[in-house]
């Protein structure tokens, strides 16, 4: 089961590692606070609650940089 | 889960301090209702008014833009732009070329003026001089001077920037964590000054937090320069905001009430403590000045120019 990830330059497929895998996890594991990017799910804002499908696209924006 | 407004299922934000649950279309909504609840309650517009949008591309600028031309659309009011390019390179330009889009876009008067220009001296220049106070100080003086000194060219009688709540509550902690009570008297919606040449100042933004600005832009896919500042970390504002955002993570209502308690107390303070400034004029440029230099010029000095 996997999902594509799209985030800066990065466009990588990655493995849905759990049932109920959200985006607040994923953000989790990228070490990325949910206050500075925003999510789609193959397009569509979502909020990081949303459950990754598989093959989803999943895109996360970054909107705050700190300056 | 629904939109609380709408009941709409495709929900694309919860806002953590009220509860509420939002689709695309109400989210979008709640952010122009309320920067225009802002302007209406602060009285920031008159009929009539010619405003400047200081338009750096970023998306608080632009949003101001986007809100304001809905009172333009209306002939409540004109509207031009500028955008001021400090000459910091991999930078800039991008939101240079941005705001150039969007000027067009809507149709309106847009200049950009640039440091170098001005000053004979860019930002990243300065940042080489072995003496240089450290890039925010020069920035912000100098990106104050000519915005204003282009308000008077265009006869701009506000000028609007995109300062958010975030912007508010670092500035209203960082001055009063450096005893700098002169400037906490110059924060709130609406800043005026005695001296005829500077035109009354607009903050629309200022009680939207800095994520649902950045979350509208998106939602409303307006084009923005989303990047960071190479300068940025290198300031007290950023330690300031690093730690107020991680004080909102477990008390998600404190930006707001940090405004509210400066609110409350901003016209004491401005009645004991602001300073009767700019009766003097700067020997060097003529701008209003409370010492025998402008703030600007008095660094153009420092740095040898």
């Amino acid at each position: 089961m996997q999902f594509t990830l799209k985030y800066k330059q990065l466009n990588e497929e990655r493995e849905i590692p759990n049932e109920n895998y959200t985006i607040k996890d994923l953000l989790n594991e990228l070490e990325l606070s949910a206050q500075t990017v925003v999510s789609k799910q193959n397009g569509e804002l979502v909020i990081e609650d949303t459950v990754i499908q598989e093959g989803d696209e999943i895109q996360l924006v970054q909107i705050i940089y700190g300056g | 889960m629904q939109c609380s407004t709408c009941g709409n299922p495709k929900v694309i934000y919860k806002r953590e301090q009220s509860g509420q649950i939002l689709c695309k279309d109400c989210f979008i909504e709640s952010i122009e209702k309320k920067a225009i609840k802002t302007i209406k309650k602060e009285k920031l517009l008159d009929k009539g008014d010619k405003v400047l949008v200081a338009l750096s591309g970023g998306k608080d600028s632009v949003t101001t833009l986007e809100v304001l031309n809905s009172f333009r659309e209306r002939n409540i009011i004109d509207i031009c732009a500028v955008t001021v390019d400090e000459g910091i390179a991999n930078y800039r330009q991008d939101g240079v070329d941005i705001a150039i889009r969007h000027a067009q876009r809507l149709g309106i008067e847009h200049k950009v003026v640039s440091l170098k220009e001005d000053y004979g001296i860019s930002l990243d220049e300065i940042m080489q001089k072995e003496n240089h106070k450290g890039s925010c100080t020069y920035c912000g003086v100098f990106r104050r001077t000519i915005i204003n000194k282009a308000a008077r060219d265009i006869g701009a009688t506000k000028i609007a920037t995109g300062h958010n709540l975030d912007d508010e509550v670092q500035g209203i902690m960082m001055n009063y964590l450096e005893g700098n009570t002169d400037n906490l008297t110059k924060l709130g919606a609406k800043t005026e000054s005695k001296a005829e040449e500077f035109t009354v100042k607009i903050k629309p933004l200022r009680e939207i937090p800095e994520r649902e600005i950045g979350l509208y832009v998106v939602a409303k896919d307006l084009e923005v320069h989303f990047d960071s500042c190479p300068y940025a970390m290198q300031s007290f504002r950023g330690e300031v905001s690093e730690l107020i955002n991680q004080l909102a993570e477990k008390h998600p209502t404190i930006k707001y009430s940090t405004l509210r308690g400066y609110d409350k107390i901003k016209n004491i303070l401005k009645d004991e403590l602001k300073k009767d400034y700019a009766h003097g004029r700067c020997r060097r440029c003529g701008e209003p000045a409370s010492n025998d230099l402008c703030k600007a010029c008095s660094f153009l000095e420092e740095l040898g120019l």
